[in-house]
């Protein structure tokens, strides 16, 4: 038993946020935090080629698991300092001019050191620098100067000029560049003058605003946000208030078979393709296609699941009342299920089977009745499973505050400690991760064409589904008729069998879609 | 009232020492921000021989805001809404602090002597502007007749 608070924080748990064991071992580190890209060398090179997504021998990570890492704004800064103190040497100009050259070109070096090479000088007049131009110093004692702004002169106005020959007193300029940063731009910022390409350059910009300590946070902060928003490889975390930023370099070109889940340190497991919640075992090109059709066929779908049925023996008009989908045809009394058409008789034994929509009963039941009709209850079929285990995710998160008193009165019950108890919240956590791949799961099979892979990933998917509704039911209820002691074991097997199916499952998937092992249909 | 900014001054004096050909621009008594303009129309434009009424406001943040310019007189020109609201490039994203009352201006009669069509404001004049110009060249003219006299 003493296993289990360690037991939560083994990589393949699901997310769990807050928990504390998360920070010490688990997905956040093994492929975040302690792994580091920065002191390797051919990490530039893998967006564009030298990606392996899945196949990797580093530690124990999963199929399904990718590799990414978790920045704070420190790490972020860091990182752009690394790839822009890599690139002066080999381009040979000022750490101001490369800064401005690799964002200029959104980070994508190879192509920029090529241009580089081909025209130092038209590439960086491009980019609103001037090869030649000495490092920006703030000026005075100038007799003929005089600020094209406020028009003050003298020889005792301080001010600052660019390359391009305008030149402005810091005053002004200090204005000028609090007012571009407040509308959150940073190194775009030119120079003040009329229609002038010039870039103002981050150098420049720290020297002006040295005085202004929060402007040039500000400043610092919108670096780095475009820094992430510019490069295909980063992305923030969409939780609300959340400023961690993750890196993946899981390839656009891959996320057809690759679903990049990542864990961020907050908490959030979202994916890195789609920023939407995590969606495994779907595709994200599944998911975007899923989800325009519900939104498209949700007003008839709606209307014809709330009104018309007819028994498919008789074709009499049937209504459901009641949550039960075992239907009795009043006219002929012909029993048959409300899902999938198929005679109720093969549904008494194990209700589960009516995941298989393509049973030839359910078929030829369901062949009686229109096509476009048949078309659309596939989907009500498929749509009306992804929408249960959804709200079922919803309570599970409610079911972890009744899970919390549960806790509580266990201690009190019983000579557990706080520590003992937690496998009720760890069932938990394992019931919510479930719920989210058995939705999904839904949507990966409503586009399958239907072969033998699929029935193998029916059979995973059916496993997994009845492991957790008994899972649910016993976290629900815990010491229904069992001492505390015999509810606690029977919830860790529980628990350790569904992970168990859980994994299978995601193994399976990820394998599939590495291999191309099914067809996908509209 | 606030201190008006030397930049203000110096561009109210020179505007008054120096003005723009065809084009006079007065602060009103008692509030320096505004200003009465009257443009006349450029030559050999739709405009040619009109003269035109303008606001100019310079608002608490220029020169770092450009500063609000609306036609009072009725105009029929792709750029320029019914309103009188004109859809200029420096008047908007484009505006630099580096640049003055006068240039605006300058841009303004610009723009009259060159309706940009593709970059409308006042769509329906776009619209008939690109199908028939010569027609809109004509309405402008009447328009100029009748409004700007
Ligand atoms: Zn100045
Ligand atoms: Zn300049
Ligand atoms: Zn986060
Ligand atoms: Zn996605
Ligand atoms: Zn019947
Ligand atoms: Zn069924």
């Amino acid at each position: 038993m003493e296993d289990l608070g360690s037991d939560s924080g083994v990589q393949s748990q699901p997310d769990k946020g807050k928990g504390t064991a998360d920070d010490e071992d688990g997905a956040t580190q093994d492929y975040g935090d302690t792994y580091d890209f920065d002191d390797d060398d051919e990490f530039f090179g893998m967006d564009d080629s030298g990606f392996e997504p899945v196949v990797s021998s580093r530690d124990q990570r999963k199929p399904w698991e990718v590799e990414y890492h978790v920045h704070d704004a420190h790490g972020l800064h860091d990182k752009q300092e690394a790839m822009i103190n890599r690139l002066v040497p080999v381009l040979s100009v000022s750490k101001d001019i490369t800064t401005i050259l690799l964002r200029n070109s959104q980070w994508k070096e190879e192509s920029l050191v090529e241009r580089y090479l081909s025209d130092p000088d038209k590439t960086i007049r491009d980019a609103g620098m001037f090869p030649n131009a000495p490092a920006p110093e703030l000026k005075t004692g100038n007799e003929d100067f005089t600020c094209e702004i406020c028009y003050c002169d003298g020889p005792e106005e301080v001010y600052l000029g660019l390359g391009c020959g305008h030149a402005f007193c810091t005053d002004c300029y200090v204005t000028y560049l609090t007012g571009k940063v407040l509308e959150g731009m940073s190194w775009r910022i030119r120079c003040p003058g009329a229609k002038c390409k010039a870039l103002v350059g981050e150098q420049a910009a720290r020297l002006l605003l040295a005085n202004e300590p929060k402007i040039l946070e500000r400043y610092e902060d919108n670096l780095t946000r475009s820094f992430v928003n510019d490069l295909d490889s980063f992305t923030w975390c969409p939780a609300p208030n959340c400023e961690y930023g993750i890196e993946c370099h899981v390839p656009k070109s891959a996320w057809a078979t690759i679903v990049p889940t990542v864990h961020c340190r907050c908490g959030k497991a979202f994916c890195f393709g789609c920023n939407m919640d995590d969606h495994m075992p779907a595709p994200c090109f599944l998911v975007e296609k899923w989800l325009q059709k519900c939104k498209d066929d949700s007003e008839t779908s709606n209307w014809l699941k709330a009104n018309t049925k007819e028994c498919t023996k008789c074709k009499a008009t049937i209504e459901k009342n009641g949550g039960c989908n075992h239907m009795t045809c009043r006219k002929c009394a012909h029993e048959f299920c409300w899902v999938c058409m198929g005679p109720w008789t093969e549904h008494q034994q194990a209700y589960y089977q009516c995941n298989r929509y393509n049973e030839d009963s359910s078929k030829n039941a369901r062949d009686s009745i229109s096509k476009s009709r048949a078309l659309l209850e596939r989907y009500l079929h498929y749509y009306s499973r992804f929408s249960n285990h959804e709200r079922s995710a919803k309570l599970a998160r409610r079911l972890l505050t009744t899970t919390e008193t549960n806790m509580e009165q266990m201690q009190r019950n019983s000579s557990m400690s706080w520590i003992e108890v937690q496998f009720l919240s760890a069932a938990v956590d394992m019931l919510s991760a479930c719920r989210a791949t058995l939705k999904w799961s839904y949507v990966l099979a409503y586009y399958m064409e239907s072969d033998n892979q699929k029935l193998i990933f029916e059979n995973n998917q059916s496993d997994l589904e009845m492991a957790t509704e008994t899972l649910n039911e016993l976290v629900e209820n815990p010491v229904h008729e069992r001492t505390i002691e015999e509810a606690k074991r029977l919830i860790i097997d529980k628990t350790q069998y569904v992970k168990t199916r859980w994994e299978t499952l995601l193994r399976d998937t990820a394998q599939g879609l590495q291999e191309n092992r099914w067809k996908f249909q509209d | 009232m606030s201190m008006v900014p030397k930049r203000i001054m110096k561009e109210v004096e020179r505007l008054t020492k120096d003005p723009v050909p065809g084009i006079s621009a007065e602060p009103q008594e008692g509030n320096i921000r505004y200003f009465s303009v009257l443009m006349d129309g450029p030559d050999s434009s739709p405009y040619e021989g009109g003269h035109f009424r303008l606001e100019l406001f310079l608002p608490e943040e220029y020169p770092m805001s450009p500063p609000k310019v609306r036609f009072l007189t009725k105009m029929y020109h792709p750029n320029i809404d019914k309103l009188g609201r004109i859809c200029l490039d420096i008047l908007k994203d484009k505006w630099s602090p580096a640049l003055q009352i006068r240039t605006v201006l300058l841009s303004i009669q610009a723009l009259l002597s060159a309706p940009n069509p593709d970059d409308p404001l006042a769509n329906d004049v776009a619209e008939h502007w690109k199908s028939d110009e010569k027609a809109a060249i004509q309405t402008a003219r009447e328009w100029t007749q009748k409004h700007a006299k």
